[in-house]
């Protein structure tokens, strides 16, 4: 560890952590390059078309991750309750005229001067600080109770169930449930509850998911259960809504153990719709092969490690769950993603973080990054 | 780790390890994501990776070059190709929902007549098919209907899953014009036969490729790598003058066809026309011709004679019913015999035309001076063989000019008994015979085992060659040859390419004449000139004159083998004009459709109709006087307004010497014209020179000899024929041939 060398130096950094989310972030940038310059190339005539604007959201991300680094978290503790508000207004705002349809999902504020970012992103981060504050204003005895627990878990699913509806973002408002639902759960010394929880919730997806097997079909059930009928046999439904998965399959099918090389990829030529967005890890798994998909899977892990270190050592219990929430949002959104991308569960859109395209994902999650170095840097060392 | 030195006051230890155990889960679920990327490439890696390859090839169009066009001299398109489109149905893309496929399917229905019923069920039977053909090889005014529809996305924005297929085809705007010259391309427009086979490489491009895909909006997007078009070419055939040529070879067809037997005019009828100053091709033609745009079309073989599977010919002429019989090989094998272009295919032997050759041969080795005198008492034996003259009667005391004029077989011997067979054979290799012309077209047939080589000449393999029989030959051979002899002895590599033109029309390659080598010396060119100008105005080719114009050349009369069958390819092989010449021509009538076929006015009458018309379209003036019949037939024909300047010369022509039987041309030529000159009439006061050697009273011996045996042959009451003593054989008193046909070997 760099602090142990130093004996002098006061503040825990560790700056693998950095380097992990540099080098994540520059292997996006080159998978991006990949993958879109072709797409960039017929659509823009620029073959650094998106590559150009990941690179710009990402310096400006790292610039906000180097504040929020150098402000003290625990000014968030005290204005936490402001959290929810801002929530509520971001997510509300997508109904006024700053609200922006893309594909035919409104998920977007347009704030003008090119900029647009989604209010999921900004709701994950108050979540993560309501979430964190809550815990340790509840107290150890209050959060073991199930009403104390559902206390502090209401508001976030309140946030994840308007997301989901007014956003028409199931996957975030599900990752925002997530988070809190880490978070009260590495709060709590129950093991049972959250076994048995899971436990219930897998059977009953299981037994939904017979239901419409049953009994929908493609043709006249709503696009999600067409969704999941087509996630339980995706090659027959390959020219509809399997289409997507049939081809990221075909991409890692065809990468192989080792590969095709960078650039190499097939699946990116049109035949994976937008791959620079969530299906990248198809394209790196394709050019990469299972060595290169690994790799990046492990980066992911050594990340989380390091944070969880950070979590661990955090010199209160809100800097650690703030952490701990940052943890549960990278590990929820890697794990979703390339569970969808593997066809592990039904297809929804859910980006990797660091890797894939998009702006104010990155921009929230560099942001996140320094909520991480900020508590680092409060952790004493003697 | 320094953990015992962080404060951990607030941070319980169950978090603490409740932490670890959250991270140790995060790390056995991405681990088992690891795993499933391995189990898919396990289990499915292969059949993945075909599927990504045959994917791939499936959502890439192929971009279709365009053959490149063949132009003729004046930039006449003989060959070009046109862009057509197939209507393809991507049934993913119309079947969204119930509102694009009724738009889509009207608008098909209404577009292309089709049943949008029918279109609306396999639509919803096929829901995954996304290339299935409607309508194949439609023109742009054929599709541009449904395109207006297609693009007004305003009124129409639910028509989808539509989209042409670019294709070309090759279009022949002439149809069968220069059929055999140009050949024809199969449906990978592989070139077959003539130009299209020979400069395949040429006029064929590189497809080029469009990958792309329908992204969700249902929007094509593509990228593109160009197709790189074939170059065209540029004949030195004239649109014009093939077609002239055409015109005659289809009327001579429509003149004799079931005239003696049933079936075409001829087996065949070949025309060249060259420019012997270059070698260029200006026209080539051969009937029966064929439709380029309908190959398969089997009404031009009604006519011919049968061919079995293997190319053998039968003993039956192909008419309607015989190829309602006929299974597709043996009719595979009679269109291939069509295709095959006679000029430079079929080879036979030439006849009497090429006795130019064996007296520019004799000439240019000195071994005869173009003085010598000879005598035909109508046949010479050689080699054990009695071989005749075609006249029987015997052509008496000849020049080598009048021996040309005439075409005397006996005097041909004697000159070839005096050039020598190595000679003979050296100058028949200089001419280019048994050795292909490298004429740019595919099909030339190698002749080089068809002639004689020193080992299997005999005596009278020699004496047979100097008038033509004997040995084979092609129709360019003999036509290059022709050239080479009166143009002043340059053998010119003939061709038909002038120049090589890229799709943007920027020139590659210019194709200059090639140049080969000299056959014979300037002096002996003027004087084959000199004879073959004889031979129009007073010999065998009189029939060959165009009215107004003066012409030399030679004629043929070849018997086929075998002999006793008394089949003939007749031929004139001539120049214009007569004094310095520009072109040449070749006609072959080969078997023409007639009891007694050895007659070459079959091919001179052709050759008369075609110069008629080629040399006022060509710019020549009139030189010749014109008798009233014949400016009554041009007037008739129409063709004196192609050359007003020539009537007006030959009108102050005709003036100077309204009186005169014999016209003076502005070089001061004589030209005699004479029609039907009797036998004997000029050759008696050639034969009788002052002072006589011993030759020469060998020779006048053997004269008075001849003329008592025509004093013994009895005229035939009936039909006013000579009885041949002896034999009982009849003969044209005109001619001297056999009624029935003639030949030169018993």
């Amino acid at each position: 560890m760099a602090g142990r060398k130093k004996e002098k130096v006061q503040h825990y950094y560790d700056y693998t952590i950095i380097i992990s989310v540099l080098l994540l972030f520059g292997i996006g940038l080159i998978m991006i390059y990949s993958t879109s310059s072709y797409q960039a190339t017929l659509d823009y005539g620029d073959a650094a078309y998106y590559l150009k604007k990941q690179a710009i959201a990402g310096a400006i991300g790292f610039v906000f991750m180097l504040i929020f680094s150098l402000i003290d978290y625990r000014i968030y503790r005290k204005l936490f309750l402001f959290t929810v508000p801002l929530s509520i207004i971001m997510i509300f705002l997508v109904l006024t005229p700053l609200g922006v349809t893309v594909k035919g999902a409104r998920r977007w504020l347009d704030v003008g001067i090119g900029f647009r970012f989604q209010p999921a992103e900004v709701v994950k981060l108050c979540m993560i600080i309501y979430t964190a504050a809550m815990v340790c204003i509840a107290g150890q005895k209050v959060i073991e109770t199930f009403v104390g627990t559902l206390k502090i878990v209401i508001i976030p699913m309140i946030m994840g169930a308007l997301v989901w509806k007014i956003t028409d973002n199931l996957s975030s408002g599900f990752i925002i449930v997530g988070i809190a639902a880490v978070m009260v759960f590495v709060a709590t010394r129950n093991y049972k509850v959250y076994i048995f929880s899971g436990i219930g919730a897998a059977l009953l997806a299981t037994g939904l998911v017979y239901y419409i097997k049953q009994t929908a079909n493609v043709e006249s059930s709503g696009f999600r259960a067409a969704r999941i009928l087509a996630w339980l046999d995706p090659e027959a439904y390959a020219s509809g809504k399997g289409y997507q998965t049939v081809q990221a399959l075909y991409a890692i099918g065809n990468g192989g153990y080792f590969g095709k090389g960078l650039g190499e990829s097939m699946q990116k030529l049109g035949f994976i719709p937008e791959a620079q967005n969530d299906m990248i890890f198809s394209i790196i798994c394709e050019e990469m092969g299972l060595v290169g998909a690994s790799i990046i899977i492990f980066l992911f892990l050594f990340l989380i490690f390091k944070c969880s270190i950070v979590a661990y050592n955090a010199s209160d219990m809100f800097g650690g769950f703030l952490v701990i929430g940052v943890i549960a949002h990278i590990a929820i959104q890697v794990f979703l993603n390339i569970a969808v991308v593997t066809n592990l569960i039904p297809n929804t859109g859910i980006s990797l973080p660091f890797i894939s395209y998009g702006g104010s994902s990155i921009l929230f999650l560099f942001i996140e990054m320094g909520l991480v170095f900020s508590v680092s840097r409060q952790i004493k060392l003697d | 780790m320094p953990k015992n030195n962080i404060s951990n006051r607030k941070m319980m230890p169950h978090m603490r390890r409740k932490l670890a155990t959250t991270t140790g889960l995060v790390m056995l679920a991405f681990g088992a994501l690891c795993l499933r990327i391995y189990a898919i490439n396990r289990d499915n890696g292969d059949k993945y990776t075909r599927q990504v390859l045959s994917q791939q090839e499936y959502d890439s169009i192929v971009l279709p070059y365009k053959r490149g066009d063949i132009l003729d001299s004046k930039g006449t398109t003989m060959a070009s190709s046109e862009k057509v489109y197939n209507v393809i149905l991507d049934s993913k893309l119309a079947g969204v929902d119930e509102k694009t496929i009724q738009a889509t399917t009207q608008a098909l229905a209404k577009c292309f007549r089709l049943n949008a019923s029918e279109l609306t069920k396999y639509i919803k039977d096929n829901p995954t098919s996304q290339y299935y053909i409607l309508s194949k090889k439609l023109t742009y005014d054929e599709i541009a209907s449904f395109v207006e529809l297609q693009n007004d996305t305003k009124n129409n924005p639910d028509i989808k899953g539509v989209w042409f297929e670019e294709e070309y085809i090759r279009v022949y705007p002439n149809n069968s014009m220069a059929c055999d010259v140009i050949g024809w391309t199969d449906k990978d427009f592989k070139g077959h036969y003539g130009l299209e086979e020979y400069y395949d490489d040429i006029l064929r491009g590189t497809n080029g490729r469009e990958y792309g895909y329908l992204n969700e909006e249902s929007a094509l997007e593509r990228t593109t790598k160009p197709a790189v078009d074939g170059n065209s070419i540029v004949t030195t055939l004239d649109a014009n003058i093939q077609s002239i040529v055409e015109k005659y070879l289809e009327e001579f067809n429509n003149t004799y066809k079931n005239a003696y037997r049933d079936g075409n005019g001829a087996q065949n009828t070949g025309c060249i026309i060259m420019n012997i100053h270059t070698g260029e091709i200006m026209a080539m033609a051969s009937y029966p011709f064929y439709n380029l745009n309908d190959i398969y079309n089997t009404d031009p073989l009604i006519g011919t004679t049968l061919l079995d599977v293997n190319g053998k010919a039968q003993d039956e002429v192909i008419t309607e019913d015989t190829l309602k019989r006929l299974d597709t090989d043996t009719k595979y094998a009679n269109l291939n015999n069509l295709w095959k272009n006679f000029s430079i295919n079929n080879t036979y032997e030439p006849g009497s035309v090429s006795k130019v050759l064996t007296v520019a041969g004799a000439l240019e080795s000195g071994k005869i001076s173009g003085n010598e005198t000879y005598f035909c008492g109508g046949y010479l034996e050689k080699g054990g063989h009695e071989i005749h003259c075609h006249n029987r009667l015997g052509d008496g005391m000849l020049t080598v000019k009048q021996a040309v004029e005439k075409s005397c077989n006996v005097a041909l011997m004697h000159i070839g008994e005096a050039e020598g067979k190595t000679n003979f054979l050296q100058f028949q290799q200089l001419f280019n015979l048994g050795l292909k012309t490298n004429l740019d077209l595919a099909g030339e047939s190698r002749t080089a085992s068809l002639v004689y080589n020193e080992k299997t000449m005999g005596e009278a393999e020699l004496a047979t060659s100097t008038f033509g029989q004997g040995f084979n030959v092609t129709m360019i051979q003999m036509i290059s040859a022709f050239s080479s002899i009166i143009n002043g002895g340059y053998y010119y590599e003939p061709h038909i390419v002038s120049k090589i033109i890229s799709s943007d029309g920027t020139t590659v390659k210019n194709i200059e004449p090639r140049l080969l080598k000299q056959t014979v010396s300037e002096s002996t060119s003027d004087k084959i000139i000199d004879y073959c100008n004889g031979v129009v105005t007073e010999g065998t080719g009189t029939t060959a004159r165009p009215a107004g114009y003066a012409i030399g050349g030679k004629t043929g009369t070849a018997e086929m083998a075998p002999r006793t069958k008394r089949n003939y390819v007749v031929s004139f092989m001539g120049y214009a004009p007569a004094n310095n010449p520009d072109i040449a021509i070749y006609v072959v009538v080969d078997r023409p459709n007639a009891a007694a076929q050895d007659d070459a006015k079959y091919a001179t009458r052709i050759v008369r109709k075609i110069l008629t018309e080629v040399l006022p379209y060509l710019g020549y003036p009139m030189t010749e006087e014109l008798s009233e019949k014949e400016a009554t037939e041009l007037e008739e024909n129409k063709l004196l307004l192609h050359a007003p300047k020539t009537v007006e010369a030959d009108a102050n022509n005709g003036q100077e010497n309204e009186n005169g039987e014999k016209v003076t041309n502005e070089e001061g030529t004589t030209i005699t014209v004479t029609e039907g000159s009797n036998l004997t009439e000029g050759i008696q006061k050639e034969g009788s020179e002052p002072t006589l050697s011993p030759e020469e009273e060998a020779l006048n011996a053997q004269e008075e000899e001849w003329k008592k045996r025509l004093e013994s042959y009895e005229k035939d009451p009936e039909t006013g024929y000579l009885i041949e003593p002896g034999t009982g054989l009849l003969i044209d008193p005109q001619t001297g041939a056999l009624v029935e046909g003639d030949s030169y070997m018993e």
